[in-house]
């Protein structure tokens, strides 16, 4: 058994983690509440123009036939995804959860020796590479609290570009979706091409609500409500021009999903951090109530032996 | 009477979301008006003023700085970049805005290209939200 002085040391030891822990919970808790606002605020406008695009590409052969970005290729040889991780650890499952489910998708969807290459958004995305041994192609720094659009506006133009050059046959987003606090779900998303037909897994909309379109189904549902009662051709009309709304639209919304995307991970991020260390400051609290019970009964130990030994010391000497 | 479900967002908030009866809009392509029955429709949108004729038939005026405007037969969607409703503006503080502006834009004019675009679509911006404001002042004379 270890000795007194060993259980005080470690209960000591103990309650300063857990000092750290609950100094981080609450750390995260407020960066939570500010990344759970934008996310939400963002949220509609992410969505009904997922929706638009999504539709516009159900339209392609009409008269938005052979936008670079709406074609599908014949063979998909390279695969390039963006991966959206967190920049520090102690957040339980956070980074696991999110690399294992893009590794798991590229496994499902693109087994048969296709090339995959990440570009990481967050320090801990290298764990595709340490871990599955995936090529990083391009690591991006991610701010702790995001606000601006602009902020994804070069990792958007890397991957067009990449695209649109032929590098890429296919571009995905992995990050986390934030459905509350205590509940986070990793994601595989189709970016480019923009494509209604994609593997359900794939399509999508950003956001918490489980009914809002994450199937084909689901989504031609909708726009069929959007479309009333009769069956009506969906031929869109482009003004001025379907190659040039297209060229800025497409991007644009691009963009946008990128940043939703982005901002859902950080939320995510926060809450799970918030909880994994709730959990740890729960775990150093259990262990220090143990910990001060074998202290107690050591300490009751000893003073019985010595209470023993000195009655048998008396004992000794009035016999 | 047939009615155009109308949404407009902008990334920051949904700014109207009403059944209409007609969409009067400023596209690249110049302004367009929507009505019921419209044939599906995309186009990008300039800097100028929406006007919304409601179900009760009065109308609803809001300012837009670019974005894209999505016509289903039975529904409108706006994807704005900003939008503000008529009134929610204050023309002063739009007018003294505009004014700061033209004043930077003189500044700079020689140096910096970028710096002028952005402070040019600012200024589109602002134009697009006194536009907004007057015509908004005009239809419910208000003097």
């Amino acid at each position: 058994m270890a000795s007194i002085k060993d259980i005080q040391r470690r209960i000591k030891s103990v309650k300063n983690t857990r000092k750290v822990t609950k100094a981080m919970e609450m750390v995260a808790a407020a960066k939570m509440r500010k990344a759970i606002e934008s996310v939400l605020k963002t949220r509609t406008y992410a969505n009904l123009s997922w929706e638009t695009i999504l539709n516009i590409s159900k339209a392609a052969n009409g008269a938005a036939a052979g936008h670079k970005l709406l074609v599908k290729r014949d063979k998909v040889e390279r695969v390039g995804i963006i991966l959206i991780t967190s920049n520090r650890g102690l957040c339980g499952g956070f980074n696991t959860n999110i690399i294992t489910k893009a590794h798991k998708s590229i496994e499902m969807h693109h087994k048969d020796g296709k090339k995959v290459e990440f570009v990481t958004i967050g320090k801990k995305g290298i764990g595709a590479k340490k871990y599955y041994g995936y090529d990083v192609v391009a690591e991006f720094p991610k701010e702790d609290i995001i606000t601006e659009v602009k902020e994804v506006y070069d990792i958007a133009k890397l991957v067009i570009d990449d695209y649109t050059s032929g590098k890429y046959d296919k571009v995905m987003v992995a990050y986390t979706d934030f459905v509350n606090a205590a509940t986070q779900e990793p994601r595989v998303k189709q970016l480019l091409p923009v494509d209604i037909n994609a593997e359900d897994e794939y399509l999508g909309v950003v956001g918490s609500d489980t009914r809002v379109g994450t199937t084909k189904e689901m989504i031609e549902e909708k726009t069929e409500k959007h479309l009333s009662d009769e069956k009506y051709d969906l031929d869109y009309t482009f003004e001025p021009s379907p190659m040039e709304v297209l060229d800025e639209m497409i991007p644009r919304l691009i963009e946008v999903q990128l940043f939703q995307a982005l901002l859902e991970s950080n939320a995510s991020e926060h809450s799970a951090r918030m909880t994994a260390m709730h959990q740890a400051t729960d775990a150093a609290s259990d262990m220090i109530s143990e910990l001060t019970l074998s202290y107690n009964k050591a300490r009751q130990e000893k003073i019985t032996n010595e209470i023993a030994e000195i009655t048998a010391g008396a004992n000794a000497l009035s016999m | 009477m047939k009615l155009i479900k109308f949404e407009i967002v902008t990334p920051e908030r949904m700014v109207l979301q009403e059944q209409v009866q007609q969409v009067v809009a400023p596209t690249k392509a110049g302004e367009i008006t929507v009505l019921p029955g419209h044939i599906p429709l995309v186009s990008s949108l300039q800097s100028g003023v929406i006007e919304v004729k409601n179900e009760k038939g009065e109308y609803e005026v809001m300012s837009v700085s670019g974005g894209f405007l999505e016509v289903l037969k039975d529904k409108v969607v706006v994807l704005a970049d900003t939008a503000e409703r008529a009134e929610e503006l204050d023309e002063k503080r739009i007018e003294e805005a505009r004014a700061r502006a033209e004043e930077s834009k003189k500044d700079i004019r020689t140096f910096d290209r970028e710096r002028f675009a952005s402070i040019s679509a600012k200024m589109a911006k602002e134009l697009a939200r006194s536009k907004a404001a007057k015509r908004w002042r005009k239809l419910k004379n208000i003097d």
